[in-house]
């Protein structure tokens, strides 16, 4: 491992040449054949950014002038109570968004490498549909089954457990997790389709290895399929996460965020704040703090998950 | 250390019949080598013997009981995978104990073990490394070091040089037989390469689709080749083979050039026969030689390989002797008459 930096530092002129591809010297005029792309990168990516971050350091309605507050939008966000409760609510959603996924994935990527199922590709596409599906059509089709008159209850009735029925998502008990539910039935698909991918890859002499080895099916596993599945399962999680923080459409399309703020999200908070209430700032606020800590905790994901070497 | 008896083994996948009813008895200690053209069942035998497939019928017996039934772990054998099967995310160390941390033995003990094995196969200094930072050959080894930290009844290796390079083929082609000399312990080696199983073999079983076609010591393969297929095989470049017929005392083929037979086996005449010789049984020159014209000639520093015809067939010979003929001139060779085979065209049997 040491020696490698120090052949580099030797110096012999090569390390420089994979920079400069033509062995030509660099010239500015480089610069040019890249700046098409940069400018629509900084238009539409960067520039709304940067002007993020400005509003959220001002007050401002849209519509007057914005006037600097400093850092009072920040404190809002993390000192309003509601606040706390949306990304709270964030955070939850989390573990519907992307902990049950992955851990429903893996139980069953983990009894497939042990039984051979059939007709594979039709479960797989099957399972993948919610990804393709408009969330607006997805959200709409839960909402009809968690009516008060939808299958949910019409089943527990069936069955005798009438007395459990109820709105599911008008509930303050039940609304929160109703919501996260169909994030877990759109996203458990997407870890299936990807874990199936990555379990395909691991060479199955590994798994009569471990077989020979005395291993059973929880410790073939351990041992075998989930350290093989480690870079799906890293991915999966970035995607679910990030998706779980950004969830809008669901809400938006099931509860509005409602009863009462138990099934606001964050990024609800912030078009309300943006569109509705008319408190830019505050909104803007919320966008850098949500930006923050998806990268946050992607990184931390990334990190952990990647293998040693 | 165990014995390993195969009593008519049997295994097919819906109407494609892989193994056809195989017998094979491997004595203690000894070292078996299972060798055959590819597809022809190998791999399925010995993972038949693992238990890593079911058996369709027949008898596997390890010792004396049978294993039909026995689930893998149960066999007490340990098996080195052609592409090593190493845990990617161990380290040497871990790899090699995880059979014992899988029987709970003490972390004292395993690593007692694993020391041991690393110490006999020279891997003492990479027990902390991941198989991704091995050598090839390295990796061989990790995976030999995994079944000996087992101390198995039974080793059972499925082509484990296939991936290695020449010289390194040869280089651990030689440690594994010390290996086996080391551990006394019964092996069963599946190799494509006939000359693995020449080297190595105590017992060579030479299989041809699904059925054994020769089983015993190497030379006897290589000496008294069953029939034609067996002759075909074993030896490198193989064997030359004439048709043709015995007449007035010699052996006439069908092109007309008559060679030398030691003697006559009774009733040979008449029918239409195969003759067989292996190219290092050609001399050059000598009276009752047979004209051959030359091909190709190939020096190979301490051997001179010919390629030729001989009336109108093919034919290699190999000899310590320089040659300088050129393509198209004729050279006169003489078959070594105590070392011909005979072989009955019609069934392919040695007679
Ligand atoms: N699952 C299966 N279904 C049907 N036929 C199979 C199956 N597995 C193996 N076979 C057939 O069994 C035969 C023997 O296979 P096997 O792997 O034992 O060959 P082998 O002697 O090890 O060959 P190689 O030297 O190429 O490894 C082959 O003809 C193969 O096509
Ligand atoms: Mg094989």
């Amino acid at each position: 491992m040491t020696e490698v930096p120090s052949r580099n530092a030797g110096g012999h002129g090569q390390a420089e040449k994979p920079v400069r591809l033509s062995g030509e010297p660099f010239a500015w005029r480089h610069l040019l054949y890249l700046a098409p792309g940069l400018a629509l990168y900084a238009l539409f990516c960067l520039w709304p950014v940067i002007q993020t971050i400005q509003f959220s350091f001002h007050r401002w309605d849209g519509i007057t002038d914005a006037r600097w507050v400093g850092l009072r939008n920040y404190i809002q966000v993390f000192t309003s109570a509601q606040t706390l409760t949306v990304f709270g609510n964030g955070l939850i959603m989390i573990i519907f968004y992307a902990v049950l996924p992955v851990l429903i994935g893996l139980l069953i990527v983990a009894i497939m490498t042990r039984i051979r199922i059939r007709l594979l590709s039709v479960f797989r596409t099957v399972l993948f549909l919610p990804q393709i599906l408009a969330t607006v059509v997805v959200a709409v089709a839960w909402r009809w089954i968690y009516a008060y008159d939808g299958p949910i209850n019409a089943l527990l009735s069936a069955v005798g457990l009438g007395s459990l029925s109820r709105a599911w998502l008008g509930d303050f008990d039940t609304a929160l997790i109703s919501v996260g539910l169909i994030g877990t039935w759109i996203n458990f698909g997407l870890c299936m389709v990807l874990f199936i991918g990555g379990a395909q890859k691991i060479d199955t002499q590994l798994y009569e290895a471990a077989r020979l080895d005395g291993a059973g099916p929880f410790q073939e596993f351990m041992a075998v399929t989930l350290p093989g599945l480690r870079g799906e399962i890293s991915i999966a999680l970035v995607l679910t996460v990030t998706n779980a923080l950004r969830n809008f459409d669901i809400v938006w399309n099931t509860t509005s965020g409602g009863p009462g703020t138990s099934t606001l999200v964050p990024s609800y908070l912030i078009y309300e704040g943006a569109f509705i209430t008319r408190n830019v700032g505050f909104a803007a606020a919320a966008s850098v703090v949500l930006t923050v800590l998806i990268l946050v905790l992607t990184g931390v994901i990334t990190r952990l998950m990647r293998s040693e070497d | 250390m165990a014995s390993v008896e195969i009593r008519n083994l049997r295994k097919s996948y819906a109407t494609t019949h892989v193994i056809k009813d195989v017998s094979i008895d491997v004595d203690d200690g000894q070292f078996v080598v299972l060798v055959g053209p590819s597809g022809c069942g190998k791999s399925t035998l010995l993972r038949m013997i693992a238990g890593l497939e079911t058996i369709s019928g027949g008898e596997v017996q390890i010792d004396g009981a049978v294993m039909n039934a026995v689930p893998p772990k149960e066999r007490d054998i340990a098996m080195v995978f052609q592409n090593y099967a190493l845990y990617p995310h161990m380290t040497v160390a871990e790899n090699m104990g995880f059979s014992l941390k899988l029987k709970k033995v003490s972390k004292a003990e395993i690593r007692a073990k694993v020391e041991r094995a690393a110490d006999i196969l020279s891997l003492s200094h990479l027990l902390d490394r991941r198989p991704k930072q091995l050598s090839g050959g390295q990796r061989q080894r990790v995976a030999m070091g995994r079944a000996i930290v087992r101390d198995p009844k039974v080793f059972l290796f499925d082509e484990p040089l296939s991936n290695l390079d020449a010289k390194l083929r040869v280089q651990m082609r030689t440690e594994i037989k010390a290996l086996h000399q080391r551990l006394g312990s019964t092996m069963v080696y599946v190799t494509h390469d006939q000359i693995e199983a020449l080297t190595m073999a105590d017992k060579i079983v030479l299989m041809n689709d699904g059925r054994v076609e020769q089983m015993g010591p190497p030379l006897e393969l290589y000496d008294r080749p069953a029939n034609l297929f067996v002759a075909s095989f074993i030896g490198s470049p193989s064997m030359n083979f004439f048709d043709g017929t015995i007449e007035n005392g010699a052996f006439r083929t069908t092109s007309g050039v008559v060679l030398p037979l030691a003697q006559i086996p009774s009733g040979a005449e008449g029918r239409p026969l195969v003759y067989g010789i292996r190219p290092e049984h050609l001399q050059l020159g000598g009276a009752g030689g047979v004209a051959v014209e030359v091909a190709v000639i190939e020096p190979a520093g301490s051997e001179t390989q010919l390629y030729g015809k001989l009336g109108t067939d093919d034919l290699v010979g190999v000899f310590r002797e320089r040659l300088s003929a050129r393509p198209g001139e004729s050279v006169t060779v003489t078959p070594s008459s105590e070392q011909v085979h005979l072989f009955d065209k019609a069934t392919g049997n040695r007679l």
